[in-house]
């Protein structure tokens, strides 16, 4: 016990390091029996890790301005396109047949043959509800 | 690149930005492990829950709100992982595997001393609760200071204290009493 005691009192520096628990603990270390343990430590690491971080290095490429650009390249004259397309009919709906004002001769022939009115006065009585209509008057 | 904050690295990890992601990789990989030891106990598990973590947190970068805050973030997904990974572990029941044997080939001699001192660390570490498990490692083995720790893990600084002091005197009181560690002492 009193090896114990002088373990205890070995150096110990409470806000650093205990180098008694230091030097106990170091043949816990991988290195102690192989130096490059570390460095084979990260190759297997990163060998693991290459898939991975090839498939961040390809999304990364592609980014958010490249798949709005990618987008737009195929959607912007299609979009303009439709818009042209749907102006037009709109216009060519616009383009009625304007209402011109009907004159007094027009509207008194409206309905009739276009038929001189001797030619029309010259039938039989009988012949056209006109004529008739016409004796009667 | 090293002096450049979590949120920038985070911001850029998330565009796919490699060198980024290697830097927090780097600058965390130690903390993860720690904390991932620190409640699974056993190295290859650490290891895996570790590195699987940063893994889950690549695909899921989006998720953390405050990228200043990655750290805090990632021990929280590695804590998670290593409770998932002990859980499934416990159900597996398998017989736990000696800790690796090292590339660098040490003497059989150190091979079993540190096989001895891990054993008796493992068994120091497991009679600590894990948040005092976690800290004391990221604090005295990875040497992240009160603040970072209290920061980065959502926790008010006098816990942190708290919980470190605790643990070192339990850690202290185990590995003292035992003989490998007088042994090792007396020896250096």
């Amino acid at each position: 016990m009193s090896h114990g005691r002088k373990v205890q009192d070995s150096a110990t520096d409470e806000l650093g390091r205990d180098m008694a628990v230091a030097e106990l603990l170091g043949p816990l270390s991988p290195e102690v029996d192989d130096p490059s343990y570390w460095m084979r430590f990260k190759t297997r690491v990163m060998r693991g890790a290459s898939g991975e971080l090839a498939r961040r290095r390809l999304m990364a490429d592609v980014t958010v301005g490249d798949v709005l650009v990618s987008w737009a390249r195929a959607v912007v004259p299609t979009a303009v396109l439709a818009a042209a397309l749907a102006g037009l009919m709109l216009m060519r709906a616009h383009v009625a047949p304007a209402a011109t004002p009907a004159r007094v001769e027009e509207l008194l022939v409206a309905g009739m043959e276009s038929e001189t009115i001797p030619a029309t006065l010259s039938r039989s009585e009988t012949e056209t509800q006109i004529a008739f209509a016409s004796e009667r008057f | 690149m090293e002096s450049q904050d979590d949120g920038e690295l985070v911001r850029r990890a998330r565009r796919g930005d490699e060198f980024a992601f290697g830097v927090l990789v780097e600058r965390y990989q130690r903390a993860a492990y720690a904390v991932a030891y620190s409640v699974t106990g056993r190295h290859e598990d650490a290891e895996d829950a570790a590195q699987e973590s940063f893994l889950v947190a690549l695909r899921r970068l989006e998720e953390c709100r405050s990228p200043e805050r990655f750290a805090g973030w990632l021990m929280t997904i590695v804590r998670n992982r290593a409770r998932n990974l002990v859980r499934r572990e416990s159900l597996r029941e398998t017989d736990q595997v000696p800790a690796a044997a090292s590339s660098s080939t040490p003497t059989p001699d150190r091979v079993t001393e540190s096989r001895e001192l891990r054993g008796l660390l493992r068994e120091a570490l497991a009679g600590l609760p894990e948040m005092q498990r976690e800290i004391v490692l990221l604090h005295d083995l990875e040497g992240w200071k009160h603040r970072e720790i209290a920061e980065r893990l959502g926790l008010p600084p006098g816990t942190v204290r708290s919980h470190l002091h605790f643990a070192r005197k339990a850690l202290r009181e185990v590995l003292s009493a035992s003989p490998q560690d007088a042994d090792r002492r007396s020896g250096k």
